[in-house]
């Protein structure tokens, strides 16, 4: 009876007791029947039935025993047995739990990410009512969510499909704490933000539409926070409702508290302290996102539809208002109008219950491409354990031989030998699950990089726990079922007649095994490919440089935007801040810089040629210095200089592709260069060396560099560029204390090195590179194992063949050369269709790559030599113990 | 004359079901029991309960197979038939059988 039976049994245990009832009365009736037919009378022949049957009660509980506890019994020995003979072979077995682990653990773990990020809906109830808006237009930018406010203002009070329309801005908030002020996460949001979320408060109130108003509502600008801030900030003060903040030096009141469980729009971040988007003036001062009207594209909108519209209907509302709010927006400017116009313009919506975050475009690829290969490390792990099982099941066919002969059913010994699997399937797989969390938080860290207020929610859950379940059953079905089948296939005479001896050198039987490890070695060559084109690159990306040596340079971001200096004496208070830095121990040089490079941040204008015409330039205002403590080179005239003032006349240095595409065979300096849009007119002072602007995967564009004194910006936030060969983390401590002494009223200054900030405008790649080359050398760890494992155990097999084949007169070189042959014709399969496989998925990775085709020559001969010499290595230890084999005591064994 | 209870037969029990059940074929538990009786002319005298218990222990064991018939007497009952794996079993018994009274018969003429 199959485990399925059996197990029904437990559950059916009133039909069985029913029919064995029946059973037994029909014995008892049939003996009193032919009792009377004996000339019994009828009182005699029941007893006599009865005393004959004996014990009825007993007899009925046995045999209903027999029928569930001897089939629990069945599985528990099969257990005890399949985890004797895993004890019995420690070697099989770490290899098969660790090899099966991995394979789960990575699968698991990158699952969870994706989960994460790209399939968990937002913890706010009936998420699937919630949408998120675009502003379409032109050839759609489909990364591009953000809405100016009076787009926003225009859709907000449209009733007709959606019950609440919200904007939010995630946003760091200047909050005033007892040692000063400090940076805190934080987001502003519109009035019916939180109606939308459907998500009730842990205290006091949420904000409405009252709060979203200039001023906030008659009682005042008021802000909601998280649990987390509450518990950090006010140690869970039960009067914290009504309580007064400092932001951005201005009083706000906390009226509510939200719960841990909710997170807010957006998956990745965790704001502390929500505000209402009309306090922006204040917060964001001297910034005015809302003045700026439609100029400034800065909010996400999002929307609750009513229950029963559908998508359709909501975006045929959104065409029907698109041209109205947009002539109301824009009415002061036809222009603008008249553009969006001629690009189609239009308001459309798409499900948004997973929220939105841009970490999602930039991981979803590299998520995917991961996934990828963690599978590739599972189909290689389950086939190798496959191969190995199947090899150990050639090594054990005398013995389930034997058990056949026995009286053993095949369906019974396939039950065992499957059970053998599930344990090493389920084992693995639980080894697997327990490692996720762990391999979760590396690389959450690794994609994270620096990226401190990127924030995942990767927990287990129902998808994941599903995801989890299905790699088990998969993995077991993989790894047992085929050598299950393959074991006991065949005739059972030539199983126990063949024992161990000397066997013809080609069966069909093998060719299973070989066509596995083939798969197997072509698996492994990919992933090394994968992970050789990667690693390529990102070495070329590095080895390209950015145009400035960015070891020992230190960055030291100060905020000025909140206090009350500005202009020139603003400038005098970087320059006291540069002194002072200047003087740490170790520091060569320093100067300040508005943009840093690498960073991903940008400026960029339009500059008229002497040509004619105009050419976009990326920009940056930088401080005296500057170029000899970045080690730019300095080409033609001079730097900057303390004298270069807002009085002295506009000054700027071009590097050289924008001297070259400015001032085509001429000497820049001494020139100028227009701005029309502004009018100014700017005297060229020094042309420097390219250098990469936002990222390094970018060549470096043209550029240009102002003063920071002749900044336009009345209250510039720059940062010092500090270069040192000394240690970096006692200038942190140094800027904070210069920072409280000359500037007090600004929070701490935030210490980075450039190595980090380069490290991570390329942390995809070098995450990918990581993750591959790691996977690449488990893959060839487990290939080689299962080479290994496979031809040691087909070699042991052949031990008479060999002995006679030695005692006939083969010499050693020749038995070594034989053995060695049989994975030679595997591993020259495999890396054949490997090389194919490659090429073919090798297309996925040219995305990623930076000056690397993904048909790399010199990859793919580097690839395809490891991959050789790992097979090799694996083979010729076999080989080896084969040619030591004494001939007499092989054949002695016979 | 005595007559053994299966108290005396543990483990012999299986073999006379199975012997019973390959030379006669489908058979219900009661026609077992007469069988067996009939057979070992009354000597061997089961307790008929404890038959049921090693009837269906050797259906799990896949010696026999199991199906609901209907009697002589037109009534519903359970019958039972070898199979392949239950004839391997009855040789192996059979085997033990011959060998373990061929022991005990030498010892006895010897001994």
């Amino acid at each position: 009876m199959s485990w399925f039976n059996r197990f029904s049994n437990l559950f059916r245990r009133g039909r069985v007791d029913v029919e064995l009832d029946e059973e037994l009365q029909f014995h008892l009736d049939a003996r009193t029947r032919d009792n009377l037919n004996a000339g019994m009378n009828a009182e005699a022949a029941k007893h006599d039935a009865r005393k004959r049957f004996g014990n009825a009660t007993l007899a009925k509980e046995r045999a209903h025993e027999m029928n569930i506890v001897v089939s629990i019994e069945t599985i528990g020995r099969d257990l005890r047995y399949a985890l004797r003979s895993l004890r019995k072979s420690p070697g099989f077995t770490m290899v098969a739990l660790l090899t099966l682990a991995l394979g789960v653990g990575a699968n698991t773990a990158v699952f969870s990410l994706i989960n994460g990020l790209l399939l968990r809906p937002l913890p706010v109830p009936r998420a699937e009512q919630l949408v998120l808006l675009r502003s379409i237009e032109g050839a759609d930018d489909p990364e591009d969510y953000f809405f100016c406010t009076p787009f926003f203002r225009g859709l907000e009070n449209r009733h007709e499909v959606f019950s609440d329309v919200y904007a939010y801005n995630g946003d760091t908030l200047l909050v005033k704490g007892d040692s000063g002020n400090e940076n805190v996460p934080g987001m502003l949001v519109s009035g019916q933000f939180f109606q939308a979320m459907e998500t009730a408060p842990l205290l006091g109130r949420y904000l409405t539409p009252q709060d979203d108003q200039p001023g906030g509502s008659p009682t005042g600008l008021a802000v909601v926070i998280s649990e987390d801030f509450w518990n950090n900030r006010f140690n869970r003060a039960p009067d914290v409702v009504g309580r007064t903040m400092v932001i951005a030096n201005t009083p706000f009141t906390v009226v509510g508290v939200m719960p841990k469980r909710f997170i807010g729009p957006d998956p990745t971040q965790r704001p502390e302290i929500y505000a209402p988007l009309s306090a922006d003036p204040i917060i964001d001062a001297p910034r005015n996102h809302i003045d700026d009207g439609i100029h400034a594209w800065w909010i996400i909108v999002g929307a609750r539809i009513k229950p029963g519209i559908s998508m359709e209907q909501v975006n045929a509302e959104l065409r029907t208002v698109s041209s109205p709010i947009l002539h109301e927006a824009g009415a002061a400017d036809a222009r603008f109008i008249a553009e969006k116009e001629k690009n189609h313009f239009h308001f459309g919506a798409e499900p948004g219950s997973k929220g939105y975050t841009y970490a999602r475009f930039l991981f979803r690829k590299p998520l995917v491409a991961m996934f990828a290969m963690c599978g590739g490390i599972l189909l290689l792990a389950c086939l190798n354990l496959a191969s190995l099982l199947m090899a150990r099941g050639v090594a054990r066919n005398h013995e389930l031989a034997t058990r056949l002969a026995l009286g053993a059913t095949r369906r019974r010994v396939i039950q065992q030998l499957f059970t053998e699997s599930m344990t090493i399937a389920v084992l693995g797989t639980v080894a697997g699950l327990a490692a996720a969390p762990m391999v979760t938080r590396t690389l959450t860290a690794l994609t994270e990089n620096g990226r401190t207020e990127m924030r995942l929610d990767t927990s287990l859950d129902l998808h994941v726990f599903l995801f989890a379940a299905l790699i088990a059953l998969v993995s077991s079905v993989l790894i047992g079922l085929v050598p299950a089948l393959q074991a006991t296939a065949g005739n059972l005479n030539d199983h126990i007649k063949e024992g161990q001896q000397a066997r013809p050198a080609f069966e069909r039987r093998k060719l299973l095994p070989r066509a596995l490890m083939a798969t197997e070695v072509a698996v492994a060559l990919t992933l090394v490919i994968g992970a050789g084109l990667l690693a390529t690159s990102l070495l070329r990306l590095f080895r390209s440089g950015a145009g400035f040596d960015p070891k020992g340079l230190v960055n030291i971001a100060f905020k000025m935007d909140k206090q009350q200096l500005q202009g020139d004496a603003l400038m005098r208070l970087y320059r006291q801040l540069g002194d002072g830095l200047s003087h740490q121990p170790g520091v060569k040089g320093v100067s300040f810089e508005f943009i840093v490079p690498l960073s991903g941040l940008g400026w960029n204008g339009r500059y008229s040629t002497p040509a004619g015409g105009t050419r976009l330039m990326f920009m940056n205002a930088v401080g005296p210095d500057y170029f000899s403590t970045m080690r730019i080179p300095l080409y033609l005239g001079r730097e900057f200089s303390w004298n270069d003032s807002s009085a002295s006349g506009l000054k700027i240095i071009l590097n050289q592709t924008a001297a070259n595409q400015f001032f085509p065979g001429q000497i820049a300096v001494g020139q100028s260069i227009t701005n029309p849009r502004e009018k100014l007119t700017y005297q060229v002072v020094g042309v420097v060396a390219d250098t990469k602007y936002r990222r390094l995967q970018t060549p470096a564009p043209a550029a240009a560099y102002v003063p920071i004194q002749q900044d336009e910006q009345p209250k510039p936030s720059l940062t010092a560029v500090i270069r040192t060969d000394g240690q970096e983390a006692p200038l942190a401590a140094a800027a904070r204390v210069l920072a409280a002494r000359l500037a007090p009223s600004i929070p701490a200054p935030i210490m980075s090195t450039e190595d980090d900030v380069m490290n991570r405008s390329v942390s995809t790649e070098r995450m990918m590179a990581l993750l591959s080359l790691f996977f690449a050398g488990c893959a060839l760890l487990v290939t080689a194992i299962g080479l290994y494992g496979t031809l040691a155990y087909a070699t042991a097999r052949r031990t008479t063949e060999i002995g006679i084949r030695m005692a006939l007169g083969a010499r050693r070189t020749g038995v070594v050369a034989m053995v060695f042959r049989e994975n030679v014709l595997i591993a020259a399969v495999g890396t054949g269709a490997g090389l194919i496989a490659a090429i073919l998925a090798s297309r996925a990775l040219a995305s990623f790559l930076y000056e690397t085709s993904p048909k790399d020559p010199s990859v793919i001969v580097c690839s395809v030599a490891v991959l050789a010499f790992v097979a090799s290595a694996a083979s010729v230890l076999p080989a080896l113990r084969a040619a030591r084999i004494n001939p007499m005591r092989a054949l002695r064994n016979e | 004359m005595r007559t053994h209870t299966n108290d005396r037969l543990k483990g012999t029990l299986d073999l006379l079901v199975l012997k019973t059940l390959a030379s006669q074929g489908r058979m219900h538990g009661y026609a077992i029991t007469l069988r067996i009786e009939e057979i070992s002319e009354s000597v061997l005298h089961l307790e008929e309960g404890s038959l049921y218990p090693a009837l269906h222990r050797m259906t799990q064991a896949g010696w026999l197979r199991s199906e609901w018939g209907v009697s002589e007497s037109n009534r519903r009952a359970r019958y039972y038939t070898i199979t392949a794996a239950g004839r391997k079993q009855l040789g192996e018994e059979t085997r033990e059988w011959s060998q373990l009274t061929a022991a005990v018969a030498r010892v006895l003429s010897l001994a």
